[in-house]
């Protein structure tokens, strides 16, 4: 991943040279191994490059912007400390940056542009010589060979801007004297000030000064809306920190170690400091997040065998249980609750009709109208009939039967009056 | 009425409102506009919101109690819930909170008893709706011909030789019976190890649990009647169930899984693994009941700690291949038997854990109660693992447990007794706390278990805290929930020592004759001396003499057969000084004859205070009595007395000769 990001980065850099092939350069020759490569691929595939190259900027910045405000110091730093370095410790890679970012600018910016420039900082310089030696002093000296990697790291950031800064820059050539202050005002004026007295350190102090002010300015040239867009990723990539453990574990991982190759300085211990705390955390709780066994896996299924229904291991195990626990109410209620549970209570909220769920599917007409229960059976007139009718009447007022017990009723006086049979007739002949 | 009534105003609310709008459209046609337009949406936006008619909701039967519940809180002044019925027989010392907690218990069974005995006179049912449970039950087969039926009948009323006799019956018959019914008929010989269950309505309380607590019963002291019942019943070779194992022509997993957890259960382990070999050889598969039931027994089988561990790891190793899902049964069983295996168990504690939650089953409080047990090992030295206790507890405080293991309720003495171990205050806190969690204080278990944890923690607070949040809970704990043991209250004193508030005897004199203490002589020695010991203000002086004189008439009465404590010299010189500090001079005189009654020797030093008090009030008679009594001892210090006495006061011609008398007399006797 990390050396496709730099062949890419390689790829963009190719172009730019490419754009700027007129120029005369120098170096050239060196790279002319590397530029026709370069060359083919980036002709071929120009457009998907520029996608590719959206995709990566976003992850790398998940991946880079770990250590968030470093981001901006080691620009400042790598200003000052490109100066210092031996440019013949660098790699190819490195020297390809180079030539692209320094070389280029320092043959052709116009010295006397700068010359005013610089001698108006100076004034500032003396001001802002301790605000240098301070950020110096913080950023700590770094190992030039630490630097080889470093470089390419640096215009990722601003991968997606990048045609711009190359524009202005190019551009900045030609107008260099009408927009020079104008650039210059874009850049922080401390930033300024400690670059040159940064260079003033240096026997050849003015070329010193106008490389890295115009390394300073390719930097700030990154529009705001990148810059914020990249703080929001910042806020997301520290709340996926805090998060720990991610399914996608791995471009978490990366970072962290992706810092550690890249200086052992700042970042490895900034980000020692943060993992260092979690991990801090965990280890506080660790007894019970050690790991397992690793026997069983998890969510393995097992045969239905024991869906029988409780056997008498079960239900003596569930006994046992409760004999063993405190069962005892503690008040009144928790003592109206247990004899709920054994049935002992009416039930709560109050239902005036619980227990009588059966007799709650019979209709009340099935109750009140007992007429057709007479019929088939009885005489359509008379004092049987009549007494029959008093009987359905104080049946269908009775709530205490149910409508079985009504018709057994009725039943009862069937076969009464069918045993008085003839003791009516001869009563009614 | 009164709904019509509000209609009819709040129509008239809304005409006049319609012709203020009106008039407030023509006065302002300008800002009508705004007032119009909102005061006619008013009623638009309320038609477009939809009116939500909420779901009938079904309350549980207890939803109302339960939120009831939760607005009682313990009465700390109250005694136990089971005991208001009655004021009179409110429990005051822990022996009477046992024998009427027993008593009821011991009722109730009664009642339930002859409720089955004699059906026939309980058949009447009065309740409407019907209740089940207050209707006796049937434990008399009825169903007496030849059939499985019958078998299974029997099987339900758990008639183990009468189910065997019946099965048997049934095969010389030629009936065959089912598998399922044989199953369970397997399973009722296996568990009740091939005997009659002895009696269902055993108390509660078990008559073992009315021991002293005192004497810190272990852990599984609550399951002792169970264990021996063990011992007793052994596995015997070829007994019914193997028989009957043995007709069967194919018995499947859970044929085996009854025998394997009769023979674990009744100590024939190595049968257990055998008969398990025999479930692999016929192509079976075991369910995890089985290898519960072989993990439980896996560290009998073997002697070294890592063969025991690596046995259960080949048994969970099998369960996997088996396919077979692990409870938290298991878990609690491997961690049990990792408590048997040494250092070991130290070392595979947590990743047994750590599978557990791998496989989202929580650890249960047996879980962790096995851990706790595991790294700290009774009667062991504490080397520094009080973190474990703390981790323990920071993966439980605030939790809520339901009870899911037997040894659940082993959790929370076992971890105040390591806080107690350990003099960990802040840990014995928070299990405090977790108690209060939920239904937690379910899983405190029984009586005797709380009243183990109370005396840890009690005896724990007496060691660690000032006296102030000693007597918080004290008056919290004590005697709504925990009767103390005199061992509690000679700590309680002690930690009164130590924060020098012994102007609080009085009060604890009094509780501790309430809880029937009152007559524990090491108990009342270690609180005279403690009031004899140091001089106090005027008042608690005199509250100090009341204590001792009601400690006095302690000794005096031994009513109903109680211990008689007997004075000794120790204590009756504590009376005495007690009562010389607060100037009761007559009292202190009654208590000094009682040395004579009782064969005790006064000190010299008492007898000198003795006088210097009755000196500061003048009384020559009793100092030369004082005298008479001193040399009635023979005490090599009577001279000095009588020189003392010769000096200090005003003697008349009587005294004098007494004194000289007693002079030679002593001197002759020397």
């Amino acid at each position: 991943m990390y050396r496709r990001l730099i062949h890419i980065y390689q790829v963009r850099n190719g172009l730019i040279h490419i754009q700027n092939r007129r120029l005369p350069s120098t170096k050239c020759k060196e790279r002319e191994s590397f530029v026709p490569v370069i060359w083919a691929t980036g002709r071929a595939s120009q457009r998907p490059l520029g996608t590719s190259s959206i995709s990566f900027s976003e992850n790398k910045e998940s991946s880079t912007s770990l250590s968030e405000d470093n981001k901006k110091r080691p620009e400042e730093n790598e200003a000052s400390a490109e100066v210092n370095s031996d440019r013949q410790e660098n790699t190819k890679i490195n020297e390809g940056n180079e030539i692209s970012n320094a070389m280029l600018t320092s043959q052709l910016e116009t010295e006397p542009v700068v010359k005013p420039e610089d001698s108006k900082k100076f004034d500032k310089t003396k001001t802002g010589k301790e605000s240098l030696l301070e950020l110096l002093g913080a950023m700590k000296v770094e190992v030039t060979t630490i630097r080889k990697i470093r470089p390419p790291k640096i215009p990722r950031i601003n991968e997606r801007p990048d045609p711009q800064p190359m524009e202005s820059a190019h551009s900045m050539f030609q107008h260099a004297t009408a927009e020079g202050s104008q650039q210059r005002e874009t850049l922080n004026p401390t930033l300024v000030a400690a670059a040159s007295a940064a260079a003033s350190t240096l026997p050849n102090s003015r070329q010193a000064e106008s490389e890295l002010l115009q390394q300073l300015r390719k930097h700030e040239a990154i529009p705001e809306t990148q810059r914020r867009a990249d703080g929001q990723n910042i806020g997301d990539i520290i709340a996926d920190m805090k998060v720990g453990k991610r399914q996608n574990g791995r471009s978490n991982a990366r970072p962290s170690s992706q810092i550690r190759f890249d200086d052992d300085g700042q970042g490895y211990t900034q980000d020692r400091g943060i993992t260092g705390e979690l991990d801090a955390v965990r280890t506080r709780k660790s007894p019970f997040t050690s790991k397992r066994l690793n026997i069983f896996t998890a969510g393995a299924e097992q045969d239905s065998l024991s869906d029988l229904g409780p056997t008498l291991w079960d239900i003596n195990l569930a006994k046992q249980i409760v004999q063993t626990t405190n069962q005892m109410p503690r008040n009144g209620f928790e003592e109206m609750i247990q004899w709920t549970k054994e049935g002992k209570l009416w039930q709560y909220p109050i239902n005036n009709e619980a227990g009588l769920e059966e007799e709650a599917n019979v209709p009340f007409h099935e109750h009140v109208f007992l007429e057709k229960h007479l019929d088939e059976s009885f005489p359509r007139q008379g004092p049987v009939r009549h007494f029959m009718e008093l009987v359905i009447t104080g049946l269908a007022k009775n709530h205490h039967l149910t409508v079985q017990q009504k018709q057994e009723h009725i039943a009862w006086f069937r076969d009464y009056f069918q045993q008085k049979d003839n003791v009516l007739k001869e009563a009614e002949v | 009425m009164a709904s019509s009534c509000s209609q009819a105003l709040r129509h008239h609310a809304c005409k006049s409102s319609r012709i203020l709008r009106i008039h407030l459209q023509k006065s302002w046609p300008n800002r009508g506009f705004a007032l119009n337009s909102a005061a006619d949406n008013q009623p638009a936006v309320s038609s477009l919101e939809e009116i939500v008619i909420p779901k009938k909701k079904t309350w549980s039967k207890e939803a109302v109690l339960q939120a009831l519940v939760s607005t009682v809180n313990r009465d700390p002044t109250a005694s136990d819930y089971r005991f208001q019925d009655d004021p009179y027989l409110t429990p005051k010392t822990s022996l009477d909170f046992k024998l009427f907690s027993l008593s009821q218990e011991s009722g109730r069974n009664t009642a339930k008893y002859f409720i089955n005995k004699y059906p026939n006179y309980f058949q009447k049912d009065y309740a409407q709706p019907h209740i089940p449970c207050l209707m006796p039950e049937t434990l008399e087969a009825r169903i007496e011909d030849l059939s499985e039926a019958a078998l299974t009948e029997r099987i339900e009323l758990r008639k183990v030789r009468a189910a065997v006799d019946l099965y048997d019956q049934l095969l010389q018959a030629g009936t065959s019976v089912s598998l399922d019914v044989t199953n369970d008929l397997l399973d009722l010989i296996c568990f009740y190890g091939d005997r009659d269950p002895a009696q269902e309505n055993v108390p509660e309380q078990r008559s073992e649990e009315t021991e002293d607590v005192q004497e810190e019963p272990q852990p599984r002291k609550g399951r002792a009647p169970k264990a021996s019942d063990l011992l007793k019943a052994t596995w015997k070779e070829n007994n019914n169930a193997e028989r009957i194992f043995a007709l069967l022509s194919e018995p499947n997993t859970r044929s085996y899984s009854a025998l394997i957890r009769g023979m674990v259960k009744y100590g024939a382990y190595s049968r257990a693994f055998s008969t398990y070999t025999d479930l692999l050889n016929n192509r079976l598969t075991a369910d995890v009941n089985i290898f519960n039931a072989l993990i439980t027994a896996a560290p009998e089988v073997q002697e070294k700690y890592n063969e025991k561990w690596e046995l259960i790891v080949d048994l969970l190793k099998q369960m996997a291949e088996q396919k077979v899902k692990p409870n938290l049964l298991t878990f609690n069983a491997v961690l049990k038997a990792l408590r048997r295996c040494g250092a070991l168990g130290k070392s595979q504690a947590f990743p047994v854990i750590s599978e557990m939650k791998a496989l989202s089953i929580e650890p249960s409080l047996a879980s962790y109660n096995h851990v706790l047990s595991i790294f700290y090992k009774t009667g062991a030295p504490i080397q520094g693992q009080k973190d474990i206790l703390q981790e323990v507890m920071y993966e439980v405080s605030g939790k809520s447990f339901t009870p899911q293991d037997p040894d659940d309720a082993q959790f929370f003495i076992t971890a105040m007794r390591i806080c107690l171990d350990t003099k960990d205050i802040e840990q014995a806190y928070r299990v405090h706390e977790l108690l209060r969690v939920g239904e937690n204080w379910r899983l405190m278990g029984n009586d005797l278990k709380q009243n183990i944890y109370y005396t840890r923690f009690f005896s724990l607070l007496c060691l660690m805290e000032n006296v102030d949040v000693v007597l918080k809970w004290y008056r919290d704990l004590i005697p709504s929930v925990y009767y103390p043991t005199s061992n509690i209250m000679t700590d309680l004193l002690r930690a009164l020592d130590t924060d020098s508030r012994l102007d609080l005897i009085p009060q604890i004199w009094k509780d501790i004759k309430l809880l029937g203490h009152a007559n524990r002589q090491k108990l009342v020695e270690e609180l005279l001396a403690l009031m004899a010991r140091e001089k106090h203000s005027q008042e608690v002086q005199e509250s100090f003499a009341d204590c001792a004189l009601d400690i006095k008439r302690m000794y005096n009465t031994g009513d109903r057969g109680k211990v008689m404590m007997s004075w000794t010299a120790g204590s009756l010189s504590d009376v005495i000084s007690v009562l010389l500090a607060a100037q009761r001079r007559q009292d202190a005189w009654d208590t000094l004859k009682l040395f004579k009654t009782h064969n005790r020797v006064p000190s010299a030093e008492l007898l000198n205070q003795f006088l210097t008090c009755v000196k500061e009030s003048g009384d020559v008679d009793q100092a030369v009595e004082l005298v008479q009594i001193s040399a009635g001892f023979c005490l090599p210090e009577t001279p000095e007395l009588i020189q003392r006495i010769q000096q200090e006061f005003e003697l008349s011609e009587q005294h004098k000769s007494i004194l000289s008398d007693l002079e030679i007399r002593t001197f002759n006797s020397e």
